[in-house]
């Protein structure tokens, strides 16, 4: 199933790897990525989509809140996305 | 809020405040405002300007019996200077610190930082880099070190803007040693080090979702409702039993465990990595779990009827198969500060994320005022029986050495007080089920990695931490093999560890399963043949006492005398090849299928096994 996780993520070199990276080392796949600026040039929004079940996509969700470049990280509902 | 206030508030000032500092300068004093008493590392030419700083700083700091504030210990590779840290931090409670050149110097400690990640061990790498002008240039002795310690640590921050450098080292130590611990690196490049920059004495870079995360997890209190439910199972069960794991050490709540599990009465199991956070000689103490848990440890979890996991992960160790663990447990309650560890691996019906001692504090104060006091007599009887019954053995009639005997009679002198270190394989699991420990930090192993090699340096940074204690590295021929340069290591420094070397021709765990899974086909894991003089080596690296060990009869006079010399020894023994490991819950198997093997009595006759060794 679709899961689709946003973040606000610390503009720091390394932040993007760092998030790539835990997916990576976990197995899963991105499918889709955007990153954009905010009105704080420091912070960068993230959004990104992939394929895991709801077990992978809670537990995901716990490890990007250990990531320290991570302000907030939320696990949209995919209702959200189809509004 | 008036401005007398926030004056009382405010630390009063560095009195460096104000000062032109070196970016070298900078590293080695925020070292020692956090307390840092030694460093490990090894020099090179990207890291030089702190190596000069930290010699200045040694010279103008002496102390008045000439010894230097802060020593920098050299291994004879990085990889020993991480796990020295490494030992030094898991001995003391305290961050660990290495300092390496770039390049090759930073990637021989990417092992010990991974394997301090993947144990939850505060440590502070700081690694020279190539000057930001040259980054990415492929310059001489780059390395990536932000993408490959990256995926390797708690976090990894290259500092290219100088005036954040201060700023950074201190919050480098701050995430080290914060929520769960782990290690941290910190890439600095050479025009860094060099850069004159005014020293503040107190900045710390803000990273406001971390710390956001981390205050709710500390502040997270166990309300009435909450703990109301707790005592609700627990006074319901027959059978409950306290799963306590490393967190219990990193969080320092072994008194508080202790209390909470006397005023219930409640046994207590540990993972490898929660050895000594409970004393492991007392009544309701039932030591390891697990893989190679003792088999009455291993049946009191088939038997319990409510588990509390204490700091613990339900790792593929202890639950290989998680869905059979623990079967008839109709509670499991589990407190941890890793929310990312609750319901990872089995879902659970109570949990609490927070830090363990004011959570087991408030329980034990809430279980008080309620009278809670289980009738839990006949649980007791039952682990007595299990424990006398199913109780740790091995061939004592064998006429080779058989290790565990080893271990006894070091552990006869030892009295549960020696700080120990292991490499990785037999010895270690031998180490673990036949070592008394009374206290914390006492049991040095590299669990989650298993990184043969870890045993000699990390007894090395322990024996920094703790200069009177006894330390000893019980290792193996081959992991010893891994690191066996930092021999040298301990007489260079004079310490006076005890290094014990199980030889038993080879890769003895590795055999085990070789034995057990592939047909007895003994690939590559056969050292009979091997030309190493473990003793001359040691007597070549300076050891005076060095001796080796091959009669049985010799082995109480031996280990006494080996203990007894005061300085560095070092003892090969020469163990049965074929003693093994045991009991043993193989791969893809339940506790109730435990292999006892032919000396420890099983409960009933394990099922036949039918697993692939996948998770070896
Ligand atoms: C760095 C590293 N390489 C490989 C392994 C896989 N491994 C686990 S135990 C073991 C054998 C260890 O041999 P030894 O140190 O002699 O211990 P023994 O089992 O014989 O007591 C090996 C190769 C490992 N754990 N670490
Ligand atoms: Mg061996």
């Amino acid at each position: 199933m679709r899961h689709t996780l946003a973040m606000l993520l610390q503009n720091e070199s390394g932040a993007l790897v760092r998030v790539a990276g835990l997916l990576a080392a976990r197995g899963y796949n991105i499918d889709t990525l955007t990153v954009v600026t905010t009105a704080d040039p420091a912070v960068s929004q993230l959004t990104l989509s992939l394929q895991c079940d709801d077990a992978g996509a809670m537990q995901l969700l716990q490890q990007m809140r250990k990531l320290i470049d991570v302000l907030q990280v939320a696990h949209l509902p995919a209702a959200a996305l189809a509004a | 809020m008036s401005a007398q206030l926030q004056a009382a508030e405010t630390p009063p000032a560095h009195p460096l405040a104000g000062a032109t500092l070196s970016g070298a300068d900078v590293v080695v004093q925020v070292l020692a405002d956090e307390g840092v008493e030694v460093i490990f590392g090894y020099s090179g030419g990207a890291i030089l300007p702190v190596y000069d700083a930290v010699f200045r700083y040694n010279r103008e700091h002496a102390r008045p019996d000439a010894r230097e504030p802060m020593p920098l210990i050299v291994p004879a590779n990085e990889q020993g200077a991480g796990f020295m840290a490494q030992g030094y931090a898991r001995a003391s409670g305290k961050v660990g610190v290495a300092l390496v050149t770039s390049g090759p110097g930073a990637t021989n400690t990417v092992t010990p930082v991974r394997d301090a990640m993947a144990d939850s061990i505060p440590l502070v790498v700081i690694c020279g880099q190539v000057p930001t002008t040259a980054l990415g240039s492929d310059a001489f002795q780059e390395a990536p070190v932000g993408n490959v310690m990256g995926a390797c640590a708690k976090h990894v921050f290259l500092v290219t803007d100088a005036s954040k450098l201060e700023a950074t080292l201190r919050t480098a130590f701050d995430i080290a040693r914060s929520g769960r611990p782990g290690p941290v690196v910190v890439d600095i490049p050479k025009d860094v080090q060099n850069a004159q920059l005014e020293f503040d004495g107190a900045s710390r870079l803000p990273i406001h979702g971390y710390r956001a995360r981390l205050r709710a997890v500390e502040h997270s209190h166990l309300d009435g409702e909450t703990c109301a439910a707790f005592f609700g199972a627990l006074k319901q069960a027959k059978r409950p039993l306290i799963y306590a794991g490393g967190g219990v050490i990193a969080a320092g709540a072994a008194v508080a465990l202790r209390a909470f599990a006397d005023a219930f009465g409640l046994p207590v199991t540990t993972t490898l990595m929660g050895l000594g956070g409970v004393d492991t000689t007392g009544p309701l103490a039932l030591h390891m779990l697990g893989m190679h848990g003792t088999a009455y440890a291993n049946y009191a979890v088939e038997d319990c009827d409510f588990l509390f996991a204490v700091g613990a992960r339900f790792d593929d160790r202890v639950a290989g198969v998680a869905a059979k663990f623990a079967p008839r447990a109709r509670f499991i309650a589990h407190i941890d500060i890793d929310p990312a560890e609750i319901d990872k691996v089995k879902s659970v019906q109570w949990r609490h994320v927070g830090a363990l001692v004011p959570a087991l504090d408030r329980l034990t104060a809430y279980g008080r005022a309620h009278g809670v006091l289980p009738p839990l007599a006949d649980w007791h009887a039952h682990l007595a029986a299990l424990k006398r019954e199913h109780a740790m053995d091995y061939d004592r009639a064998s006429d080779l050495i058989q290790p565990q005997a080893v271990i006894e009679a070091i552990n006869r002198r030892a009295q549960g007080r020696a700080i120990v270190s292991t490499g990785v394989g037999q010895h270690q699991m031998w180490a673990a089920q036949y070592f008394d420990f009374r206290a914390p930090r006492q049991w040095l192993t590299s669990g989650s990695m298993g990184t043969m090699g870890f045993g000699l340096p990390a007894a090395i940074g322990a024996q920094f931490a703790r200069p009177d204690a006894l330390v000893i590295d019980i290792d193996g021929d081959g992991s010893i093999r891994m690191n066996i340069g930092e021999l040298e290591t301990v007489t260079t420094y004079g310490l006076p560890i005890k290094v014990v070397v199980l030889n038993n021709g080879g890769d003895g765990m590795v055999r085990q399963w070789q034995k057990l899974y592939f047909g007895q086909r003994f690939s590559a894991t056969d050292k009979s043949l091997h030309k190493k003089d473990f003793v001359r080596a040691a007597q070549a690296d300076g050891f005076e006492w060095a001796k080796r060990l091959t009669d049985k009869a010799a082995i109480e006079a031996t280990i006494a005398d080996f203990l007894a010399f005061d300085g560095p020894a070092f003892l090969e023994v020469m163990i049965d090849p074929d003693a093994g490991v045991y009991p043993m819950v193989g791969p893809g198997a339940s506790y109730a299928q435990m292999i006892t093997g032919d000396f420890i009595r099983a409960r009933s006759a394990p099922a036949a096994l039918d697993a692939t060794p996948h998770m070896f």
